[in-house]
């Protein structure tokens, strides 16, 4: 649950989501579940040209499966917090 | 009449633990000889003094790794004595 | 009191760390977060792409101040060797 948690903090900032096939997306999080499907608004593509079946839509939802990378900015996460929850995690994990 | 004593995946892997292991992952044909430190029950491994062996050529000692469960092929003790490093 | 290999990475928080990824990909960086999936939280990371361009192997680096890489992508954590 810690990255729906991760995700939820995230939610209306403007992220850059890589996919396993190459694809990049940039939107604004709109929506995030516990699989990490993502929903983007107001998508945009670096490279229209390669993609151009992506230039006429604007919200997408992705399945959380197909999802490489997601690029955040350094202001958009609070460290010390994200490690903590992570230690948190891993100890009531361990029984 | 032989009587076959069944080893179950669990104890045989608990069994490694502090033994020289092979892993042989399923991608690129990467193998990796190193002392198995611990398991867990996605039998995820963690193998100190890890040495990667890519196809047939060494490529050095890559320390204390954790390998992510899936990836693995098969694990077996390590019959040989740590191959001398080609580095 | 169990030890289990995801205390490696429990004990890497904070820490610079070098995460091998399918797809000839590799990332470094610092460790921010982890779960039992090995989807990974990394800062100042560097991730490296090899590729074979006419035999030759090339790889290009691509630098992110904050990344999250989902955990089915991983084969690999350690950590860097140059210490």
């Amino acid at each position: 649950m810690l990255f729906f948690s991760f995700f939820k903090t995230l939610v209306d900032q403007e992220v850059v989501v890589e996919l396993k096939n190459d694809i990049e997306i940039k939107g604004t999080l709109q929506s995030v579940d516990q699989f990490l499907n993502l929903k983007l608004d107001n998508i945009s593509c670096d490279d229209e040209t390669k993609y151009p079946h992506l230039s006429t839509v604007r919200n997408i939802f992705i399945r959380g499966s197909t999802v490489r990378y997601v690029y955040l900015n350094k202001n958009m996460v609070d460290t010390n917090l994200l490690q903590d929850a992570t230690r948190r995690e891993a100890m009531s994990e361990k029984k | 009449m032989s009587e076959i004593t069944p080893v179950n995946p669990k104890p045989f892997l608990r069994s490694l633990v502090n033994e020289r292991v092979v892993v042989k992952l399923k991608f690129n044909d990467t193998t990796y000889r190193g002392t198995l430190l611990s398991t867990d029950n996605y039998f995820n491994l963690q193998l100190a003094d890890a040495e990667e062996i890519i196809g047939s050529t060494n490529r050095g000692t890559v320390g204390e790794i954790f390998i992510r469960c899936n990836n693995v092929l098969w694990i077996g003790t390590d019959q040989d004595q740590p191959s001398p490093k080609t580095a | 009191m169990s030890e289990t290999p995801l205390n490696l990475l429990k004990l890497n928080l904070d820490e610079r760390v070098y995460v091998k990824l399918r797809g000839a990909r590799s990332m470094a960086g610092t460790l921010q977060a982890f779960d039992s999936h090995c989807n990974i939280v990394l800062s100042d990371a560097v991730e490296t792409r090899y590729e074979l361009v006419d035999g030759e192997l090339r790889s290009t680096e691509r630098p992110s101040e904050m990344v999250f890489v989902r955990g089915d992508s991983v084969t690999l954590v350690t950590t860097p060797e140059d210490e």
